[in-house]
């Protein structure tokens, strides 16, 4: 399937070397760079839109870096993937819309900074990261003992600590926070976070939790006796015992859903949207040996019920 | 005799920086553009990363480990005001503890105190077992390895279990596991003054970053020891650990360090143990590498080396028994002429001195497969070599040597949803006596959602120590053997242990409650008992009676053991224990090795104002210690301890005072030893 798409795309870009630079496409998705989670959020959304009766010619792809010298592109919609597509869009003067996808909230907003526009109709988002209510309402259905939420805020995430604390407060729970500032050692805020608390979630901050700290936040966590609740299964396989993530798939389909109404005359939520759907996973091994069973198939139900219930 | 191993320490200590400062500044292999980048993206959300918690560091539940097993943390450590881990056992059920440091250091034992040194129990810190082969296979001096503070936990498995823990692991295994380098960043001070002459200091630093953590630790313990002894007992120690991330998938331990334990011994009035000062030392240093293969599997190598000395001499003096020889009228008879020709040529007093070193050396391989979610499999093998060297005890220069080899496997198989079935067995060799096969096989069924049922059988054997095996010790003076006390006739074998138990775990949330509930069955086997032997009259001018030590009878010590914890109201815990014991030896000095019935109460209380408050009283019938006069020696004993937070700016800390034995004087160890009330205070910073 991805083998024949690439094929007509080849055969589409040969034809546009020798054709006019003016192209008759409706969508164009510009991805980031080419790595397989861009590629699997293109596909569903490509896949999606022809289940709907729009034709595979109607949709062209590219990356950020191909943008510049692909010539006029006069679609009805564009999509990025990832926030560097987001912002090669975002300071080409464009007149069509943009959806951007696959980048967390504030991703599109720094986009939103440097190129000086407004989230509008014109240039919206669907967002990667996950609502911090789906997050407090996951930790209450998986760890319902679970009173005193630790945090630890880096410079990027800090800007979310007014709305956990107010979502917090008004489910009974508390927070345990501490800040990890630029260029900060991570234990002690890590030790602060840790100290009485019954969970401690992770929230996205490159400065906070990477491949190199990560150890030592599990580790430690894990000895403490205090489960992590993480923002990517990447996480739940070196050992946080839950996360809560949108898959690339799952990304590609509701952008699909959100292009064909955009194809059909409707306008672009002019504010951006968390993603409808969402997944759960669950380190089995992890929750064993914290004495828990959890299974991120009925969690994930659950919450969804939860959602949709008025 | 430490010198080597302390010069080592410090080679280490000055390698550690720079090689900590090589890892720090490896790349990590993985791709990770945005990890080090401050922007957040998605790129955050999508990358792999390096597993962490992999199969074998991931812990059993308490309710699936094949044994009964108690966790003393670290907070429990700090409540109970013990100053050492020897009395922290105290609290375990089954366990028997002195203070005394009569065999070198306070002694602790589970299901009976069987020889002088305790060496039917498996000490291991952070996977390094740590008996003293030249103690007799003792494990007291293990037991102070390292600081109190530097302690995470303390597993206790009260059982057998050498299928997982190696061949001593017959009547108990401690589990000592030190606190993780990133967990001990920053400094850390701690000073303990009080009644008795208790002066403890402790202090430790720990630096690095991520990827490449240390700590460097220092400390001391001393004290008068019991009253009525000649106890002035002080234990100096450094520890140095790092924890090295190589790459994402390889993790490297270093540690090293020492301890020097100096105590007094001996008693006024026994020329053969008089009173006098004994010093232990030992060194060591081990380099673990764990590498992750997979999600599932990992590797681990560890290799160590451990050294020891002791020191301990005193003068036995043969005045009185030359003056009475010389005294006695020979009546011209040549024989008795001769006699006490022969007595005069001798020194009035000679030295006695029991000095010598020992070492061991461990290379274990070991390979964890979580075949399924439902099997996980570890098998693996060790090379250990033991070396005494002992002129006083084995009348010999040469070195001792003991090889052993062993191999294991254990495989934990989910049978059905709520069962798990351990079975594993360990084989051993070692080149003095042969081999043998320690099984395993235990059942975990969780009959209803927090509640456990568990129960097997296991084998396990003690490989003969050293001084069972060789011991020669003998006095001489002048070139005439005056006495032999130790003769082994190197016909002892290994004994055996054969464990029937049954385990109850209730976890009851309505009541806030759990019960641990163990019942035991252990048949010894060809118990290993020093026996006096008559040598061939004239072979030492003074009367001999050996000790060689054989395979004597067989015996059962049954009975049942829990531990019931309790938290009525808010930040408050009550722990109850009791063991009921019955050993059903026939010799008269084995019959009461452990107390037939032994209690202990513990209240835990958190204050308004974050005042720690603990209450521990414990009450063990008589018992008798081997190694002591043989005195029945019961035990009442109540401790009170008072926490009070404190914070000078980013200096947390608390204040602690301690009242050990609020009650009147017990006997410890001796008739003549009495463990008073002791008050003392300590205060503990850290930032």
């Amino acid at each position: 399937m991805l083998a024949r798409l690439r094929l007509l795309l080849l055969t589409f870009w040969l034809g546009c070397l020798t054709a006019p630079t003016v192209q008759a496409v409706t969508v164009v998705i510009v991805s980031s760079e080419r790595s397989p989670a861009y590629a699997q959020a293109a596909d569903t959304l490509v896949r999606e839109l022809e289940r709907t009766g729009w034709s595979r010619h109607d949709m062209l792809q590219l990356t950020a870096a191909e943008l510049a010298g692909a010539g006029v592109l006069t679609p009805k919609l564009f999509v990025a993937l990832g926030a560097q597509a987001a912002n090669a869009l975002a300071l080409a003067p464009l007149t069509t819309p943009v959806l951007c996808a696959l980048l967390p909230r504030s991703s599109f907003e720094r986009v939103l900074r440097s190129s000086g526009r407004k989230a509008s109709s014109q240039f919206s988002a669907l967002y990667l990261d996950q609502p911090l209510s789906r997050q407090l309402g996951l930790i209450q259905l998986a760890l319902p003992e679970a009173r005193r939420i630790g945090v630890l805020w880096g410079p990027e995430s800090k800007t979310q600590a007014p709305t956990l604390r107010a979502l917090a407060q008004a489910r009974g729970l508390s927070l345990l926070e501490a800040d990890v500032g630029q260029g900060e050692l991570l234990f002690p805020g890590l030790k602060a976070a840790l100290e009485g608390a019954d969970v401690l979630l992770a929230l996205a901050d490159p400065q906070v939790f990477n491949s190199s700290s990560i150890q030592n936040v599990l580790l430690t966590s894990f000895r403490a006796g205090v489960p992590l609740v993480a923002f990517s299964p990447a996480y739940v396989r070196a050992g946080a015992l839950l996360a809560l993530h949108v898959t690339p798939e799952q990304i590609g389909q509701q952008a699909a859903l959100i292009a064909g109404g955009v194809l059909q005359g409707k306008t672009l939520s002019a504010t951006p949207l968390y993603s409808q759907d969402f997944s759960v996973d669950v380190n089995e091994h992890v929750a064993r040996s914290l004495g828990l069973r959890l299974d991120a198939a009925v969690l994930r139900t659950l919450l969804r019920q939860r959602e949709a219930a008025p | 005799m430490l010198a080597p191993t302390l010069r080592l320490l410090g080679a280490l200590i000055c390698q550690l920086g720079s090689l900590g400062l090589a890892i720090a500044q490896t790349p990590e292999p993985v791709s990770v553009s945005a990890a080090n980048a401050t922007a957040l993206s998605e790129t955050d959300f999508l990358t792999e990363m390096p597993l962490v918690l992999s199969v074998s560091r991931l812990p059993q539940r308490l309710d699936e480990t094949p044994g009964a097993v108690t966790i003393i943390d670290r907070d429990m450590i700090r409540l109970s005001g013990a100053r050492d881990v020897a009395d922290l056992l105290r609290l375990v059920p089954g366990f028997q503890t002195s203070t005394s440091f009569e065999t070198g250091a306070p002694l602790a034992s589970y299901h009976g105190s069987f020889d002088a040194y305790s060496a039917r129990m498996q000490v291991l810190v952070d996977g390094r077992s740590v008996y003293s082969p030249y103690l007799f296979g003792g494990t007291a001096t293990g037991l102070q390895s390292v600081a109190m503070a530097d302690i995470e936990r303390i597993e206790v498995l009260r059982g057998s279990n050498s299928a997982a823990y190696g061949a001593r692991a017959m009547l108990g295994v401690i589990n000592i596991v030190t606190r993780h380098t990133v967990d001990t960043l920053g400094r850390q001070a701690a000073v303990t003054t009080g009644e008795n002459g208790i002066r403890d200091a402790q202090a430790s630093i720990g630096w690095g970053q991520d990827g490449a953590t240390f700590r460097l630790g220092l400390d001391r313990r001393g004290d008068d020891g019991l009253s009525g002894s000649n106890g002035h007992n002080l234990i100096n120690r450094v520890n140095l650990r790092a924890d090295l991330r190589a790459s994402a998938r390889d993790e490297v331990g270093l540690r090293a360090g020492g301890l020097t334990i100096d105590s007094g011994e001996g008693y006024v009035g026994k020329p053969d143990n008089p009173p006098h000062d004994r010093s232990f030392g030992a060194g060591y240093a081990q380099l673990d590498w764990r590498r992750s293969l997979g999600a599932d599997e990992d590797m681990a190598l560890s290799l160590s080396h451990t050294q020891e000395s002791l020191r301990n001499s005193f003068a036995y003096s043969l005045l009185s028994y030359k003056n009475q020889v010389a005294a006695y009228p020979d009546g011209g008879n040549a024989a008795l002429i001769q006699f006490k020709n022969l007595v005069a040529g001798i020194d009035d007093s000679i030295d006695i001195d029991t000095s010598g070193r020992a070492s061991s050396s461990t290379l274990s391989l070991q390979h964890t497969l979580r075949h399924s979610s439902a099997l996980r499999v570890v098998l693996g093998g060790e090379l250990r070599r033991e070396e005494v060297v002992s002129r006083a005890l084995y009348n010999t220069d040469a070195v001792l040597r003991t090889d052993y080899t062993r191999l294991f496997g254990n495989a934990e198989w989910r049978f059905a949803d709520n069962a798990l079935l351990n079975a594993g067995g360990m084989y051993e060799n070692n080149n003095v006596r042969g081999d043998n096969f320690s099984p395993r096989l235990m059942v975990n069924w969780h009959v209803a959602q927090g509640q456990t049922l568990r129960f097997g059988v296991s084998k396990a054997y003690r490989s003969n120590s050293t001084f069972e095996q060789f011991a020669d010790a003998r006095y001489t003076s002048n070139g005439v053997l005056l006495k032999v006390t130790a003769l082994a006739s190197g016909a002892v074998q290994p004994e055996s242990l054969l464990v029937r138990e049954f385990g109850y775990l209730g976890d009851f949330p309505w009541l806030r409650a759990g019960l641990d509930v163990r019942v035991f069955h252990e048949r010894i086997a060809g118990f290993v008992r020093g026996r006096k032997s008559v040598l061939p009259a004239g072979t030492t001018l003074l009367a001999s009676a050996p000790w060689d030590y054989v395979n004597d009878e067989d015996f059962t010590i049954k009975g049942f053991e829990y531990q019931l914890k309790w938290r009525p109201w808010r930040d408050a815990q009550f722990i109850f224990n009791q063991t009921y014991t019955n050993i059903n030896s026939i010799d008269t000095g084995t019959v009461l090795p452990a107390p037939e019935v032994a209690s202990s109460l513990t209240y835990l209380q958190k204050l308004p104002g974050g005042v720690d408050l603990s209450l521990m009283h414990q009450d063990s019938g008589p018992v008798v210690l081997t190694g002591s006069s043989g005195s029945h020696l019961a035990m009442t004993r109540t401790d009170l301890r008072l926490a009070l937070p404190v914070q000078f700016g980013a200096t947390r800390g608390e204040v602690a005072l301690v009242v050990q034995n609020l009650g009147s004087p017990y006997l410890d160890f001796d008739q003549l030893f009495r463990f008073q009330r002791r008050a003392f205070v300590t205060l503990r910073l850290e930032n």
